[in-house]
């Protein structure tokens, strides 16, 4: 893996705060500042398509992801993304076959990976422990291998939204038209749903289970609020998430603060739906 | 005779072990103005889709290749079930299709310009900047049109053109397609329960009721006993003899409105 101390030296430089000395600050803000766009990015889509509660139940299929790799010996990290893909395109395939409402279908998701991760955990108790850190997440102590991970993953996503964000629209407009006029819809359908449960995972590590949805949706909410047209939403969750994500960041050092990082970036992006709002309100 | 603009053969869909089209066999003659008829629950919608792909059926739906390859299909559902909150303008949706660089980055003046003559041409070049959301039914209704006829279709598929909007509403709508028509040269296939605009405005149509009960040239196929079976015995009070006109829409929704 090539060296990344040239990109926290410059963070460094740039946010001359004391808190951001210390190298594993440096790394969560590069890890943060990689990670927020791409919630902002992909929740643009997932508020489009009322998809918020996909999210969570990815976000939960962690939890038995890592169980899962407790139970088989393997790297819980690669098991909690091959069973959060498994899971979203599942969801997506029994979603396309049945007469039932998506929210339905994802329920009853939910709630088998949730048993499924119980029972599990309660044949076992030491894995219990494990899991906690997945449950609030940690961006302080985030490794190197997962700065890059989700560097690649950035990169794949964005190139993704350059090709197909117009048509993801369209589908979020309406499937059935979208796909009258020729949209590829099940292709974006599934590789959606696959990206998202790539970034649900990487934000899973970062900022735990429990605030997973509210990276992905809050700044796209505070968007709608704000923005009149596609180019105004995209801009404004990028602009929300990534002022979120470094004032967050910055507070939760501060010696009177002391708070967790994941939750004191949800709650800046917060700060922003309550503002966008209150305009939305006053237009 | 030329080839059918769209041929069904034999085609039957079951949806939930509900049988809801029984072996329909029809042609939309190419050109023509075709109108698929029928009371509530007769499988009209359900033959759109399924001419649309839109869902599984037997039988055969051939759409023949036109000399510029493939047949293109543009399509005007009934109502947009769409996210009114969804931040989005009129200008946005008619873009977001034939432009690749991403809405993100800007639109493109040349793709705005012509979508700009294609509102003007359905009446609603005022409502480029307006909210998607804050359209009314009949404006999101020609919006949708000029979406579809942005695809210069050899096909334009509509369902209940006229549903969300008022009478004047309704044939003036119907009045704009048959210039589109007219100019463009499509084959036009639509839904309806208004029989006014289908005496009006279709040059043929499919009378169905689960089955097809009829079908032809508009003038020759509506009449009394073909109308019996479509909609059930009691049209036979509704005057329907001084075809084709437009006189008569009164009886003409009677069949269905108790249906």
């Amino acid at each position: 893996m090539p060296d990344l101390t040239w990109l926290y030296d410059a963070v460094a430089r740039l946010l001359p705060f004391e808190a951001m000395q210390a190298r594993f600050m440096q790394r969560a803000l590069v890890e943060l500042i990689l990670l927020a766009p791409m919630c902002a990015v992909m929740g643009v889509h997932v508020v489009n398509f009322r998809m918020a509660f996909f999210s969570d139940a990815i976000s939960h299929s962690a939890f038995t992801g890592v169980a899962l790799g407790l139970l088989l010996g393997a790297d819980a990290r690669l098991t909690m993304v091959g069973f959060a893909l498994a899971v979203g395109l599942a969801i997506v395939a029994v979603g396309r076959r049945t007469t039932l409402s998506i929210d339905t279908v994802i329920g009853v998701f939910f709630s088998t990976v949730i048993a499924f991760g119980l029972a599990v955990v309660s044949r076992d108790r030491s894995v219990a422990r494990t899991l906690q850190m997945f449950l609030y997440g940690d961006i302080l102590t985030i490794g190197e291998a997962e700065v890059w991970l989700t560097a690649v993953l950035f990169a794949a996503l964005m190139g993704f939204q350059a090709v197909g964000f117009n048509r993801m629209l369209y589908v979020g407009v309406n499937p059935a038209l979208a796909s009258a006029h020729e949209v590829p819809t099940r292709t974006y359908q599934y590789v959606f749903a696959a990206l998202l449960a790539l970034v649900v995972i990487v934000s899973v590590w970062a900022v735990g289970v429990f605030l997973v949805t509210a990276m992905l949706i809050v700044p796209a909410a505070s968007a709608r609020n704000l923005a009149r047209s596609a180019f105004g939403m995209f801009w404004w969750s990028l602009v929300v998430a990534a002022t979120s994500a470094v004032a967050g960041l910055l507070v939760s050092a501060q010696p009177w603060a002391r708070t967790a990082t994941g939750a004191t970036v949800v709650l800046c992006a917060a700060g922003w739906f309550a503002a966008s709002a209150l305009a939305s309100r006053l237009r | 005779m030329t080839t059918p603009a769209i041929s069904f053969e034999n085609v039957s869909v079951t949806i939930g072990g509900v049988r809801i089209l029984e072996s329909v066999d029809a042609q939309v003659r190419r050109g023509s103005a075709t109108a698929i008829i029928g009371p509530n629950g007769a499988g009209k919608t359900t033959l759109l889709l399924a001419a649309l792909g839109q869902l599984p059926f037997t039988g055969r739906i051939r759409i023949p290749d036109t000399p510029r390859g493939a047949a293109r299909l543009g399509y005007v559902p009934q109502r947009l079930d769409f996210d009114r909150g969804m931040p989005m303008t009129v200008m946005d949706l008619m873009v977001m299709g034939p432009q690749r660089r991403p809405l993100f980055v800007g639109r493109s003046r040349r793709r705005m310009d012509a979508a700009m003559s294609l509102l003007e041409s359905v009446k609603a070049d005022s409502l480029a900047s307006r909210r998607l959301g804050a359209l009314s039914g009949g404006e999101l209704q020609r919006v949708l049109l000029a979406l579809a006829i942005q695809r210069d279709p050899d096909v334009l598929v509509l369902d209940e053109p006229s549903s969300g909007v008022d009478i004047a509403g309704g044939s003036l709508l119907c009045e704009l397609l048959d210039t589109l028509r007219a100019a463009r040269g499509f084959t036009q296939l639509m839904v309806t329960h208004d029989l006014s605009l289908v005496t009006a405005h279709a040059t043929d149509v499919i009378c169905l009721n689960r089955r097809v009960m009829g079908q032809g040239p508009t003038s020759s196929t509506l009449n009394a006993a073909v109308l019996a079976a479509t909609f059930g015995l009691h049209l036979g009070v509704a005057d329907l003899h001084p075809l084709p006109g437009c006189t008569h829409d009164e009886h003409g929704r009677q069949p269905h409105a108790d249906a």
